[in-house]
């Protein structure tokens, strides 16, 4: 029962904000031409959803995002996985990794436009390079995590050194994987959003940043709706995932 | 007993590091073990015991010197020959218990319907039949340690090399494991080396007890022990064995000041 509240309360809390959304723009506590009501704003997300031309910019953002994650969560954890095994590599580059980790990359994002145009490849680019250094430490926490005595007591029964990996390492390191995986989608859901806001063609960002020039809240709070319900979706997609192997791993299912 | 000499270990030092900064953890370290004999390896900390059970296993390779087992050297992990335990049994959280036998089986791709049909026999060997399908956090330390036991013997090796595997447990818990250890011992025959700092345990188990000093670590004493098996509880309170007990005391603390 309490774990179905706990399970249920993100909704609740949600729903609880639309309702709070509704009332205050409704009742003339908020101006809604600058706050409208939550209904509205939904109606309208249901009409650009069946606009081809919307449709259009989520296709290249979603794209975008798709592309960048298929490249950053693949390398980054190779290369966290490599640092976290190999010592000397570590003391090599860590402190390069933790210097650029602390500078804020969208201050580059002109830098990007120079460099890379304003089209997908920029996009993908920024998003990869804004995700990378996160993903790369949890690859250096998952490595870091698997302890010697499964890679001794594996050596003793003879495992081969692709064995150990494949066996031990990939297994242990699973929960910490899909947590990287996890900030890393976070983080280029961003990238590319930021990359779009400031100047792309086409894609979501683009637009919402328009309706936001424009003044058009009613588009501006349906795209940012979307965002962020479609964020929150994906996020809880890698959580389940998340808990049902610890759930299964540790026999409790 | 068969006379045969299974393991042989001749002049082993282990240096680790270099120049200055080099720490001996092993000097000169020689002795044999007869096949079915059952030794335990005592000493303070520090004294390279559990460098010394490495370097029998293959995890880790000798300075200089010689180790064979059965006539062959030792050059790396020998699963069907050797078998080995640690302090903490090291079970795969993700496997249920009877998986965790089966895994030194599942590296060796042996079927899956074989390796039910060996690792279940030894399950109910330690008495856990009945939790094969738990996983190892729902199992008590001391049945952690029957598992690892099983996982051991699955590979059905000649020697059993174990590290310390009970020092982790309680002293009831300790003590009944080494029982059965001993029991499953006399039923299969095997050799036994057996790492331990607990002197009890040590002469409790052993058919030769060989005592280490520190600093560096190297064997100072070899000792037959006299004791008749099968061994029970009774005989700790022996006069015998206090005699045993108190002159490895004193060999360890002679050597320690």
């Amino acid at each position: 029962m309490a774990g179905w509240v706990v399970r249920l309360s993100p909704l609740l809390f949600l729903a609880a904000l639309a309702a709070v959304w509704e009332a205050t723009s409704r009742s003339g506590l908020a101006d809604p031409r600058l706050l409208p009501p939550f209904s509205d704003v939904v109606r309208v997300l249901a009409g650009l959803l069946q606009d081809e031309r919307f449709r259009g910019d989520l296709a290249v953002t979603l794209s975008e995002i798709a592309v960048a994650f298929a490249i950053v969560g693949p390398l980054g954890l190779g290369v966290g996985f490599f640092l976290g095994e190999s010592l000397p590599a570590y003391r090599m580059f860590a402190p390069a990794l933790h210097l650029l980790l602390s500078i804020p990359k969208s201050i580059f994002l002109p830098v990007f436009i120079f460099a890379f145009g304003i089209g997908f490849l920029q996009k993908v680019i920024f998003a990869v390079t804004l995700a990378f250094f996160i993903v790369v430490l949890s690859g250096i926490a998952a490595a870091r995590s698997v302890p010697a005595g499964f890679t001794t007591a594996a050596r003793s029964f003879g495992a081969t050194r692709l064995q150990i990996y494949l066996r031990i390492y990939l297994p242990a390191m699973e929960p910490l994987i899909i947590e990287g995986l996890r900030m890393g989608l976070i983080f280029t859901v961003t990238g590319v959003l930021l990359a779009e806001m400031y100047g792309a063609p086409r894609g979501i960002g683009r637009v919402i940043f328009a309706w936001g020039e424009m003044l058009r809240m009613r588009e501006l709070f349906a795209g940012v709706l979307l965002v962020v319900v479609a964020t929150i979706i994906g996020n809880e997609i890698l959580r389940s995932i998340e808990e049902f192997r610890r759930a299964r791993r540790r026999g409790l299912r | 007993m068969t006379a045969r000499e299974l393991i042989a270990v001749e002049g082993v030092d282990k240096t680790y590091g270099s120049g200055a900064q080099a720490m001996t953890a092993l000097e000169g370290v020689s002795f044999s073990v007869r096949e079915g004999e059952f030794i335990t390896l005592v000493g303070p900390s520090g004294c390279g015991k559990s460098t010394l059970l490495q370097i029998l296993a293959g995890l880790v390779p000798a300075s200089t010197g010689r180790v064979a087992i059965d006539g062959a050297p030792v050059t790396g992990p020998s699963p069907d020959k050797v078998g080995v335990m640690f302090q903490d049994a090291w079970l795969l959280p993700w496997k249920t218990a009877i998986e965790n036998v089966e895994f030194p089986l599942a590296l060796r791709k042996v079927k899956a319907a074989e390796r039910r049909q060996r690792a279940l026999p030894l399950l109910e060997l330690v008495g856990l039949a009945s939790f094969a399908e738990r996983y190892p956090d729902e199992l008590s330390g001391g049945m952690r340690q029957r598992v690892a036991i099983a996982r051991c013997l699955v590979q059905e090796p000649r020697v059993l090399l174990m590290d310390e595997p009970f020092a982790a447990l309680d002293e009831q818990t300790r003590t009944r494991m080494g029982n059965e250890l001993l029991q499953i011992w006399e039923k299969s025959g095997g050799t036994v080396v057996f790492v331990t700092h607990g002197l009890t345990e040590a002469i409790y188990l052993a058919d030769t007890v060989f005592v280490m000093g520190t600093r560096p670590g190297r064997i100072i004493e070899r000792i037959a022990v006299p004791l008749p098996r099968p061994r029970t509880i009774d005989m700790i309170g022996s006069e015998a064995f206090g005699r045993l007990r108190n002159r490895i005391w004193h060999l360890i603390a002679e050597v320690r000041t």
